[in-house]
């Protein structure tokens, strides 16, 4: 299997975005255009609608965490500024900084931060304690700064009518869902005005409308599809890209109800071609995966097998005597999910098995595109198998070794058949200067500005 | 020192090596001394991997036992090909310690494949093992990894050239050098919070005091700030829409107040102003020249100048909004130049205001010398090169001639001020490997 170092390609895209534009110093001013394929029904950051990487980095413009996760997977004070855990990581302790103020100058306290907490985990408890937050966790969970760093607990005060509002760089001016999102820069934002006025962002824009936009020039920020990244990019438009952050996998609509039923599902995972289904129908683009984690986050992800083994998935479909046709579902909108589906299709066939591909909305198994959670490694195997419908074990272990068991016994369930790890692409135009794509796929724009838009 | 204490191989590794080197007939002295620095060497930028691998062969062995294995290794980390030959050799030897022969493959009961590997926090390594036709096995350990190490970017241009004032994590603004003798050796440096003094002793900066840097308003974003010899006292600070004095005397403090004034663009040596904590300071080619102090008010919520000037050039007391200013004193004028934010300079006579699109960048520094013309512009270089660079222009009438070669930074720049002495500029740049900000001074030599 080829070696992907993930940090030269973050640092590649890092340049690309950069390259042109070595050095001058950042101008004020200006709104950028940004269009993404999402359209969240909420913009509470605990609401538990879909997840995206548009949403992620659309609640970080706005809201903020207490504690904040480096490419190194370093923890770093945000809205706390210190925190101590008790020895068993059951209780923690996390102290806010001062002088924080939500967008509508109501100051950031203990009893918000708490409240907001409390409602995007309604299983921990957290109680304010001066000018801190205490967090206990029942089991204690290690990992819990690193659930802090999650989007989705990102400090949110909610007004009467529960409408959140954060402390994040931009304040919303305008939202209409499904359409469009208006957002403005925070003047007194305590980590310094961006220099960006403001943010469009339209919602809800397929790949080719927004690639689109960007030729045009009516947008200066776009998402691209894994299998669009490879094309030739005009003069002046700039293309990044973030580690391999989203597992592309067949996930199974319930467990596995017999024997013969896990050995039909071994058989699948042993039919799919993921290189050939790479090199076609991705156009190169991400990691074949035969774990849930990818290597980079894991550091043993290389030991799962990606090749397809024919011989092996006859012998295991012939041990059964049955076998009936699953249905296998794909979103409709998703063009070259389809492709995939149809192609799976193929391979399981050959394995003599029968899927049936369909856009419906139930169907027995589902190619489903899961975004990683986190670079934290627990973290990350704890939002996919969420995200699956997979049970988890109650205690994390601390070592390498646990962290492996608990993937391989993930995958044992066999709700999950991982095909591949995608990065995230997103394509600026010319006058986009100093924006980051972050390894974790989100967007960090309070530090971008838009110059003259000459390369 | 955990580095000296290494493992067995390396021992191995050397003397094979010299052996090689004792075919290259050198005589026994020579290769005494080939061995002692060849040995200082790697034990100076060795890791200590030693418990990794001890760990790691101790759970190799408790699946294999005891008995003949043959052993592959992969490395598909970061690490390079010396520490993974040498953490090889160490996997080797705690193998052979804990009763593991490595032989060929075909002489094996178990076959052990060991991969190097990592994770954004830990090397992994990854011990896959098969036994007969059973199922492998696989075990593995993890260590931290080492925090990313600040590589060497001094670079020896002919003219040009950057001397190392000194690096930090947090945002540097500005770099004052109080006392010195051949090289600093008391100075004070700006970040957003604080004025950190630091006095060189026994080889090794000290810090000496911090002075807190007091504000009721957010900073803004890019924030910029100016450390100014004081005549009175030693330093005023000039930040976004706050001023900074500190008292005389040692212990200092730092009184802040919410301040518009204007920021002087003139060190005081240039511009008449006695400092009195300069004892060496002294110009280049000793000459008096007195450019005419004129300040700059700077915006408080944004990272330029409003524009605005006290007492003008000339008949010009507004110029466009600009990032930075520069002087070229002439025989009968002071010709000053201004980075403005639209990305062009504009040059300011006092008569005339004549705008140029230059291959600069947003920051400008100006330096009296012993060189060429003896006044040098030091100017980023423009958004659409490929390095981050620095170099000294002369401006003869109007046109500006490169008369260094580029100064390659490690980063971009996000400081460039003339220090107070006139003859040298402080660049801060923003290593864009490791991140940090590294303070320079800027100094010209007369050798092209």
């Amino acid at each position: 299997m080829k070696r992907f170092d993930w940090r030269c390609l973050a640092v590649s895209s890092v340049l690309l975005a950069g390259l042109a534009r070595a050095e001058t110093r950042p101008q004020y001013g200006g709104t950028l255009h940004v269009a993404v394929c999402a359209a969240p029904g909420s913009l509470d950051p605990a609401d538990s609608g879909p997840d995206s990487f548009a949403r992620r980095s659309i609640t970080l413009l706005m809201f903020e965490t207490l504690v904040t996760m480096d490419d190194g997977g370093r923890v770093h004070p945000a809205l706390a500024v210190s925190w101590q855990a008790s020895a068993g990581s059951q209780r923690w302790q996390l102290r806010l900084r001062r002088g924080v103020k939500f967008h509508d100058g109501t100051a950031l306290t203990a009893e918000a931060v708490a409240a907001s907490l409390r409602a995007a985990n309604p299983s921990w408890t957290v109680t304010a304690e001066g000018d801190s937050v205490v967090i206990e966790r029942d089991p204690a969970d290690p990992e819990t700064l690193a659930e802090l760093t999650l989007p989705r607990n990102a400090i949110a005060l909610r007004n009467a009518a529960g409408k959140p509002m954060g402390t994040g760089p931009f304040h919303l001016v305008d939202w209409q869902p499904g359409k469009k999102l208006t957002l403005a820069a925070e003047e007194g934002y305590w980590r310094g005005r961006p220099f960006l006025d403001g943010v469009e962002i339209e919602l809800g824009r397929n790949y080719r409308e927004q690639m689109m936009a960007l030729d045009v020039g009516k947008n200066d920020l776009v998402e691209v599809a894994p299998e669009q990244a490879h094309r030739t990019w005009p003069e002046g438009r700039w293309l990044a890209n973030s580690a391999p952050v989203e597992l592309l996998a067949l996930v199974f609509a319930r467990d596995a109800q017999s024997p013969e039923d896990k050995l039909l599902r071994e058989a699948l995972a042993l039919s799919v071609e993921r290189g050939s289904i790479r090199s076609v129908l991705l156009q190169g683009a991400g990691q074949p995966a035969g774990g849930i984690l990818p290597n980079w986050i894991s550091g043993y992800g290389f030991i799962f097998p990606t090749n397809a083994d024919l011989p092996r998935a006859r012998h295991e479909r012939e041990q059964v005597r049955k076998v009936v046709t699953w249905t296998l579902g794909y979103d409709g909108n998703d063009r070259v999910a389809r492709f995939l589906a149809e192609r799976i299709s193929l391979n399981a066939k050959d394995a003599g098995l029968s899927l049936q591909p369909t856009a419906a909305a139930t169907a027995d198994l589902r190619l489903m595109r899961i975004p990683l959670a986190s670079s934290d490694p627990w973290v990350a195997l704890a939002g996919v198998q969420a995200a699956a419908g997979v049970s988890q074990g109650r205690n994390r272990g601390t070592t390498v070794e646990d962290l492996y068991a608990a993937e391989q016994a993930a995958l044992a369930a066999q709700r999950i058949i991982p095909l591949f790890h995608l990065p995230v692409y997103e394509a600026a135009g010319p006058a986009l200067r100093n924006w980051t794509l972050r390894p974790d796929g989100t967007w960090d724009l309070a530090d971008a500005w838009l110059g003259s838009g000459k390369p | 020192m955990r580095r000296a204490v290494y493992n067995s191989a390396i021992p191995d590794v050397i003397l094979n090596t010299v052996n090689r080197a004792s075919r290259l007939a050198l005589n026994p002295r020579l290769r005494q001394v080939f061995l002692v620095i060849f040995a200082l060497v790697i034990a100076a930028s060795a890791a200590d991997w030693s418990g990794p691998e001890q760990q790691l062969a101790r759970k190799i062995v408790a699946v294999t036992g005891p008995g003949a294995v043959s052993l592959t290794m992969e490395n598909r980390s970061s690490l390079t090909k010396r520490d993974s030959d040498i953490i090889q050799g160490g996997l080797r030897s705690a193998l052979d310690g804990l009763g593991l022969r490595i032989v060929k493959a075909e002489q094996a009961a178990a076959t052990v494949k060991i991969t190097l590997s990592e994770s954004p926090s830990s090397y992994v390594w990854v011990a896959e093992i098969h036994q007969g036709s059973g199922d492998s096995a696989v075990v593995m350990v993890s260590t931290a990894r080492a925090q990313g190490s600040s590589a060497a970017h001094d670079s020896a241009p002919l003219s040009l050239r950057k001397i190392p004032l000194w690096a930090q994590e947090d945002p540097i603004l500005d770099v004052a050098v109080l006392e010195e003798n051949t090289a600093p050796t008391h100075i004070a440096v700006l970040d957003p919070e604080k004025v950190s003094l630091y006095r060189m002793q026994s080889g090794k900066w000290q810090l000496e005091q911090a002075l807190e840097v007091v504000h009721a308003r957010p900073w803004p974003r890019d924030a910029r700030g100016r450390l100014v010899p004081a005549r009175d006292h030693l330093l005023d600070v000039y930040l976004p829409g706050v001023l900074c004095a500190s008292t005389a005397a040692m212990p200092l403090s730092l009184n802040c107040r919410e301040n518009d004034d204007p920021w002087p663009l003139v060190p005081g040596t240039l511009s008449g102003g006695a400092v009195s904590v300069f004892p060496s300071a002294g110009m280049a080619n000793g000459a008096s020249v007195v450019v005419p102090q004129i300040k700059g008010f700077f915006a408080p919520s944004r990272n330029f100048f409003t524009g605005a000037l006290t007492p003008g050039v000339g008949k010009f007391t507004t110029v466009g909004k600009f990032y930075s200013a520069a002087w070229l004193p002439r025989e009968k004028y002071t010709l000053w130049l201004f980075a403005t934010i639209d990305g062009q300079v504009h040059m300011v006579d006092g008569v005339s205001d004549q705008a140029a699109k230059l291959d600069w960048g947003s920051d400008l520094a100006g330096v009296r010398t012993a060189c060429g013309a003896g006044w040098q512009i030091l100017a980023t270089n423009a958004g659409n090169a490929t390095e981050d660079s620095i170099r000294a222009y002369e401006v003869l009438d109007r046109d500006p001639a490169a008369v260094s070669a580029p100064l390659e930074l490690p980063g971009e720049t996000t400081a460039l001020w003339t220090e107070s002495k006139g003859d040298s500029a402080v660049a801060v740049v923003r290593n864009r490997e490791t991140g940090s900000y590294e303070a320079f001074r800027l100094a010209m030599s007369c050798s092209q």
